[in-house]
């Protein structure tokens, strides 16, 4: 591996004990991929901070290399914890509120940006050709394929890692190289009639190379987000072209197979027969858009509060300040807000017989995180089945 | 004596009683980091030992459990694997266990059943030996 003079004094620990770990983790990551260099970022988002995940372990590291030391060098986000940092919600369970403290305090006194969102790309939208480190499936697709950003999936302690020493390995997805779309995928309208989750975790189990997408030139970003993040859930999608969106040389094209999902073969991904009385809504998964938070309202408003079962909606932590008028108002009329989290990484606090979500990737998770039975629909149709219309 | 060859990842002393598990781990669930044992397999423990397995079963916790094993002092001296990932590259360089990928895996396995899985195992640069215990 080539290093300049200053990751090389990093390394040999001029710049503290965690810089120098740091910069151990990036080497021999980036040499197991391949790498011959390092590459200057410019954001790193870090993931797997919620104590449901990582638990004792996971938080004593964060808790270590801060101590002895860890700053960050360059701008850096984190992913929802498992708490709702509101405190509005009946349906997460907080009660993990003082360990998640273990791992929130320790990364804030690092200098991170406590957002605990998995759409990063709020605060900072990436600009085409830019380097990232990026945790977290659903963002590092976003970030990829509209944004044209250049990150891999960085998984563990190695978004953190990059975050402290402001590099990361040159290798995957960092090289235009290796932006290379394959299979190209034709999306028609019937297919898009359907809740676009299906379309995701579709193609995240049965596209294995990078694909092409044509026929979502008049998608809105919203939807995309849901797809991609769809796509990265259920397979190992860092980046997927989408026509129309993803920017001019952020990419290249080798196209060698065509597919046209029809509507019977996304039928299957549609998820389970939903019943019980027990029933949880939920949407915000990746977090909600300003847009979408609208959206909800508009349509609460319309179809009316939910009665035949719980609407869960997911927020960035912030937003509960930004957004406080919406926010009220969505609580005023009976649906129950999270903040900076979300049940993929978090407990409810009772048991559902059944999850109606919008997200394809919700559906993925909670399925095998939960163990409750999960049913695609669109956001109209989860807000008026609640209300009972 | 059994000699092969190995290709160090992190390099480090590796001298100790040999522990095989032959098969795939997955260090967040199969693992106790209290006792440095593996809680699925017979209760098989590494700490202190020379750890050989084939490889890891990927989750991103799994850096953080063996990061537990050296804050508990239960962790192997070294690692050799025959398949290495992310991951456990990630856990051995937070954990500071040196970690080695052999060569000839399938070889190695054969060796440490010949002596009844108790010998000693030592890696000198990039040269593996595998000593019956007397």
């Amino acid at each position: 591996m080539h290093l300049t003079r200053e990751q090389e004094k990093m390394l040999q620990g001029e710049y503290g004990w965690a810089t120098a770990k740091a910069m151990e983790i990036i080497i021999k990551v980036g040499e197991a991929m391949g790498a011959e260099e390092l590459v200057e970022i410019v954001h790193a988002h870090i993931s797997g901070i919620s104590y449901s995940t990582i638990g004792k372990y996971g938080a004593e590291f964060i808790r270590d290399i801060v101590l002895r030391g860890g700053k960050v060098r360059v701008f850096t986000t984190v992913n929802p914890g498992c708490i709702d940092y509101s405190g509005l919600s009946h349906v997460i369970d907080n009660s993990l509120i003082e360990y998640q403290r273990l791992i929130d305090e320790p990364l804030r006194e690092a200098g991170v940006k406590p957002v605990y969102t998995c759409i990063p790309y709020f605060y900072r939208a990436p600009l085409p050709g830019e380097h990232l480190a990026w945790g977290e499936s659903s963002a590092v697709v976003f970030a990829n394929s509209i944004y044209g950003g250049f990150t891999n999936r960085e998984g563990g302690p190695v978004a953190l890692a990059a975050a402290l020493t402001g590099y990361t390995y040159k290798a995957g997805l960092q090289l235009l190289e290796n932006r290379v779309g394959v299979i190209e995928v034709k999306v028609n309208a019937r297919t898009l009639s359907m809740p676009i989750g299906a379309l995701g975790l579709w193609m995240g189990e049965c596209v294995k190379a990078t694909p092409f997408i044509r026929g979502l030139r008049n998608t809105q970003l919203d939807y995309l987000k849901n797809m991609l993040a769809s796509a990265a859930a259920s397979g190992n999608h860092a980046l997927v072209i989408v026509d129309g969106f993803t920017p001019r040389d952020t990419f290249r094209l080798e196209l060698t197979e065509r597919i046209e999902p029809e509507v019977e073969v996304l039928e299957d991904y549609l998820g389970d027969e939903c019943t019980g009385s027990r029933v949880l809504g939920y949407l915000g998964c990746p977090h909600t858009s300003p847009w979408e938070l609208l959206l909800i309202t508009r349509f609460v408003k319309r179809y009316g509060k939910p009665k035949r079962g719980k609407l869960l909606v997911t927020i960035p932590a912030e937003f509960t300040r930004i957004y406080r008028d919406l926010v009220l108002e969505l609580k005023a009329m009976g649906v129950d807000i999270a903040s900076g989290t979300c049940p993929v990484v978090s407990q409810f606090k009772e048991k559902f017989d059944c999850v109606l979500t919008n997200s394809g990737k919700a559906l993925f998770y909670l399925r095998r995180i939960h163990r409750v039975r999960v049913k695609l629909a669109s956001v109209r149709e989860i807000v008026k089945h609640l209300s009972g219309v | 004596m059994y000699r092969g060859e190995v290709k160090p990842i992190i390099p480090g002393f590796c001298r100790g009683e040999v522990t095989l598990v032959d098969g795939y781990i997955s260090f967040f669930g199969e693992v106790s980091p209290d006792r440095g044992c593996l809680s699925t397999l017979e209760n098989k423990c590494f700490n202190g030992k020379v750890l050989v397995f084939k490889g890891t079963r990927g989750s991103t916790v799994a850096p953080y459990v063996i990061y537990a094993l050296r804050r508990n002092n239960t962790a192997p001296v070294c690692i050799l694997v025959a398949e290495v990932e992310p991951m456990l590259i990630v856990g051995c360089v937070i954990a500071e266990i040196p970690l080695f990928v052999v060569k000839d895996y399938e070889g190695l396995v054969k060796n440490i059943h010949v002596i009844n899985n108790s010998g000693y195992l030592e890696v000198r640069g990039s040269e593996l030996l595998l000593y019956r215990r007397v």
